[in-house]
């Protein structure tokens, strides 16, 4: 994407030696309605996503339920395919230098060499156009461990098949042996050979987490995908599972990727973090970076919503208004604009921001709505059943901040109203400082996070 | 102290009885509620804490659970007090959902999926808001109390029933309009934009966030004296868990109800709450004004649980765990809880069970830190190192 083709820019996480560097993935669910099952539209999960996860680091993705980060850890664990984009397996420094040089290039301007290097790459590193070997030896390096370790472990095996099964999968033990492997897992976790004939019911929730974390780490993996593993814990036992997880990653140089939506606990244990939002990294950079001076509002949000123990200085406390938006039909521009105490003008309003408004705020307007012609997200003709409506609808529109954002007044003929907002191109993420990333026009413009307008209407 | 007290449980125990033997999930548990106050009640899973909310709507099935002993005292407006554990159903029925009411940790499972939020919340109104409802629809005199018999009897599509027994057509319509404006006036409070249109649709078709402030409407639509909040929040996300507090205190401060706040996040009772009951293994460990509690944990348990929650200063992997687990609860034995995880355990905890003793204004621990051998009656060396507090600890 654009994004790579900046010439500053190489990927989110930098020219590092990376266990794995995604460039431009997507997940798009069809949504089917009807008798025939018509694809009616796609669920953006994950919408353009690159980033690059370093080896021997513990890299956080926060961000609220339903904003694609799951999705993302089952992309990279190999459970879920991505509709687009690349997944590059242990790529160095230089290979990673070399990708995003050959990715910006079209296939034309290539020389002889550049298209040498680029299949030299593809086989070696190139999740999906690797050897079959290959790939089934990153399926082993890269494991996974579930949010809900009552669901993810089988209520009817013992632990000793839970645990040994990737063992036997790949061939590595059977018998006694396979059993003292699976003791020395279990011990490496804080259980032990007691445990061995147990079944999951027998453990608390602290205890089968430990089970999960035994088994991801039966084939001595270098990267594992953690998605919330502590979120069904108590503070205590997960205290102890962090614990845990920092003790294997120093013993064991495990990479991380840890999922999860608990601030406090991503600040804990992450070197540096991504923000996720409806699908697409709002912020990346390191984790005291992140958390001492927010580049996005949003990561602004979230973490004055989290609740602290420590008094923290009466500075003022963003909020977030309205829900989610439809992940189907995403805000154009910058995705967070509808709900952003910073929205401006240049933030992307669109039709769909103001039709969604009124929805929501004046129902019986919206109901006289009888016709919607679109000629773009941002240019639409609205027909009312009568003009008082239309009248109407032209006030309050003259009332929202989209207002700012028409490229010329609302005009209203009879009972229809037509309406054009500026056109704005989708934010991207643009590096602002040493390693920091984020996605808000208005900082990228000014810098730094604009202060609150106190004074803003809505 | 006690004339000022809405809600005053003293001595409660629960037991549930299994195959394996008596669980002792609440266990010789009292405290007091003020009007107006928020008491938050914090433990981890299987504390107990959840059955002691429960128990005070006397909501815990009976078999399997069983009230063994103590008594749940709501004050009434003629400073009377009910017990509503020695009530009769009828009665606890008026209270439930009227002078106290509930919300539930999962708003998901708690509203019911074949009911539009609209007939969900008239049914708060029929129980117990009748001839309101006739008064709002111009009919006081038709004989409320004949349609309420009825909608007791059928209570699942109360207004269903009531609208079809009025024989006139006009006043069936306004009986159902002034449902249905008690309905969004109620939705309107919790802030809910449209409220017409959150009427119409199932439960299914809202946002997590939305749905628990459906459920707050239910809960405050007949302004009750108390609100139990069982974990309002934990299946939320950050920004909306945000929002709902901050929803919840505002409609404390308009319409001055008292709360019991059940969570098991510290950091949320530090914003929240007046006073904060610690809970472990079925018995109050620590209580106290939330302030003072978290500022000077005086319970070894409390200390862990502070210690444990990750913060930005703590090193990585040096978060202060509490080792070991939770103990059994079924028939435990007759000593401190806490002893086989507390670093302090001495053999007068492994022997004696620890009583609340006041440490300060307000302030209760059941700690044999703060102890004397002489009150336990037992010899000094099985004393634990005590705790240097100011005053005298009495019992």
């Amino acid at each position: 994407m654009t994004m790579l083709n900046n010439t500053q820019s190489n990927l989110l996480g930098g020219a590092t030696d990376a266990v794995l560097s995604m460039r431009d993935v997507k997940v798009h669910y069809p949504v089917k309605e009807g008798l025939l099952q018509q694809v009616t539209g796609y669920v953006r999960a994950v919408d353009g996503v690159s980033l690059s996860i370093p080896r021997g680091q513990t890299l956080g993705l926060v961000g609220e339920s339903g904003c694609g980060k799951t999705t993302l850890g089952r992309v990279i664990s190999g459970l879920v395919a991505p509709t687009n984009g690349e997944l590059w397996v242990d790529v160095s420094p230089e290979d990673q230098k070399e990708i995003d040089r050959l990715s910006s290039l079209s296939p034309k301007e290539m020389g002889q060499a550049d298209q040498a290097t680029l299949k030299r790459l593809k086989e070696n590193n190139l999740l999906g156009s690797m050897s079959k070997e290959k790939q089934r030896h990153y399926r082993r390096n890269c494991q996974v461990v579930f949010q809900d370790a009552f669901s993810s472990l089988n209520p009817r095996q013992l632990v000793r098949d839970i645990v040994g099964r990737p063992l036997r999968v790949h061939h590595e033990a059977s018998g006694d042996d396979l059993d003292e492997k699976v003791v020395e897992l279990l011990e490496k976790v804080g259980l032990g050979r007691q445990h061995l004939l147990r079944y999951p019911h027998q453990f608390s929730g602290g205890q089968r987490q430990r089970i999960s974390i035994a088994r991801a780490l039966a084939l001595n993996p270098e990267f594992v995908v953690l998605d919330e593993p502590t979120s069904a814990l108590d503070v205590s036992v997960q205290a102890q599972i962090l614990n845990l997880l920092v003790e294997l990653q120093k013993d064991m140089g495990l990479t991380y990727l840890f999922i999860t939506h608990d601030l406090g606990v991503v600040q804990h244990m992450a070197d540096s973090i991504a923000v996720m939002y409806l699908g697409q990294i709002a912020e990346f950079g390191p984790t005291a970076d992140v958390f001492n001076n927010p580049l996005h509002p949003y990561t602004r949000i979230l973490r004055d919503s989290n609740p602290s123990l420590e008094d923290d200085d009466e500075r003022e406390k963003w909020d977030l208004s309205g829900t989610v938006p439809n992940p189907i039909n995403p805000p154009r521009g910058c995705r967070l604009h509808p709900r952003c105490p910073l929205a401006k003008a240049e933030c992307g309003w669109s039709v769909d921001d103001v039709l969604t408004d009124t929805e929501r705020h004046a129902p019986v307007l919206f109901e006289t709505i009888t016709r919607v012609q679109r000629s773009s997200d941002f240019s639409v003709r609205i027909e009312f059943d009568q003009a008082d409506s239309a009248t109407q609808f032209a006030t309050r529109v003259g009332q929202l901040s989209a207002h700012d954002a028409l490229d010329r007044p609302v005009a209203v003929e009879g009972a229809s109203v037509d309406m054009s907002f500026v056109e704005v191109s989708d934010a991207e993420l643009e590096q602002m400082q040493e390693g920091r990333w984020s996605s808000c026009t208005r900082t990228q413009q000014l810098g730094a996070l604009p202060e609150l307008d106190s004074n803003k209407s809505q | 102290m006690s004339d000022t007290t809405l809600l005053r449980v003293e001595d409660l125990s629960v037991h549930f009885r299994s195959s394996k033997g008596v669980a002792h999930a609440v266990d010789h548990v009292s405290f007091d509620i003020k009007p107006h106050e928020t008491l938050a009640l914090v433990g981890e899973t299987g504390c107990g804490k959840s059955v002691t909310a429960r128990s005070i709507l006397r909501l815990v099935p009976e078999p399997p659970g069983e009230y063994a002993s103590g008594e749940v005292f709501l004050r009434n407006a003629n400073d009377s007090e009910t017990d509503i554990l020695s009530s009769s159903p009828k009665e606890v029925r008026a209270i439930r959902g009227d002078r106290i009411s509930m919300i539930f940790q999962d708003p998901g499972k708690a509203l019911n999926p074949g009911l539009t939020i609209g007939r969900q919340l008239a049914e708060v109104f029929g129980e117990h808001r009748l001839s309101m409802l006739f008064e709002n629809a111009e009919m006081a005199d038709s004989k409320p109390s004949r349609l309420a018999q009825r909608v007791a009897q059928q209570r699942a599509n109360a207004f269903q029933k009531i609208v079809f027994d009025v024989t006139s057509r006009g006043a069936s319509k306004r009986l159902q309009k002034a449902i249905d404006e008690s309905v969004m006036d109620a939705l309107a409070d919790t802030g809910i934009p449209n409220p017409r249109k959150i009427m119409q649709s199932y439960p299914h078709e809202l946002s997590g966030g939305m749905k628990q402030r459906v459920m707050i409407a239910q809960a405050l639509a007949c302004d009750p004296d108390l609100l139990i909040a069982d974990e309002p929040t934990t299946a939320l996300d950050v920004t909306i868990q945000a929002r709902i507090l901050e929803l919840i205190h505002q409609m404390q401060q308009r319409r001055g109800m008292a709360i019991l706040y059940i969570t098991h996040d510290l950091s949320l009772v530090r914003e929240f709450a007046d006073r904060v009951a610690v809970m472990y293994a079925g018995r109050i460990v620590e209580m106290g004004p939330s302030a003072d509690v978290l500022a000077s944990p005086q319970h070894p348990y409390t200390q862990g649980l502070l210690d444990a929650i990750p913060r930005a200063a703590t090193p990585r992997g040096e978060l202060a765990a509490i080792p070991g687990t939770v103990p059994q609860l079924i028939d435990p034995p007759a000593q401190c809880h806490f002893a086989s995880r507390c670093e302090f355990a001495s053999a007068a905890c492994r022997s004696v069970i620890p009583v609340p003793l006041t440490t300060g204004p307000g302030r209760t621990v059941a700690c044999h830190r703060f102890d004397s051998a002489e009150s336990l009656g037992v010899p000094a060396d099985f004393m634990p190192v005590a705790a240097t507090v100011k005053g005298k600890p009495s019992r």
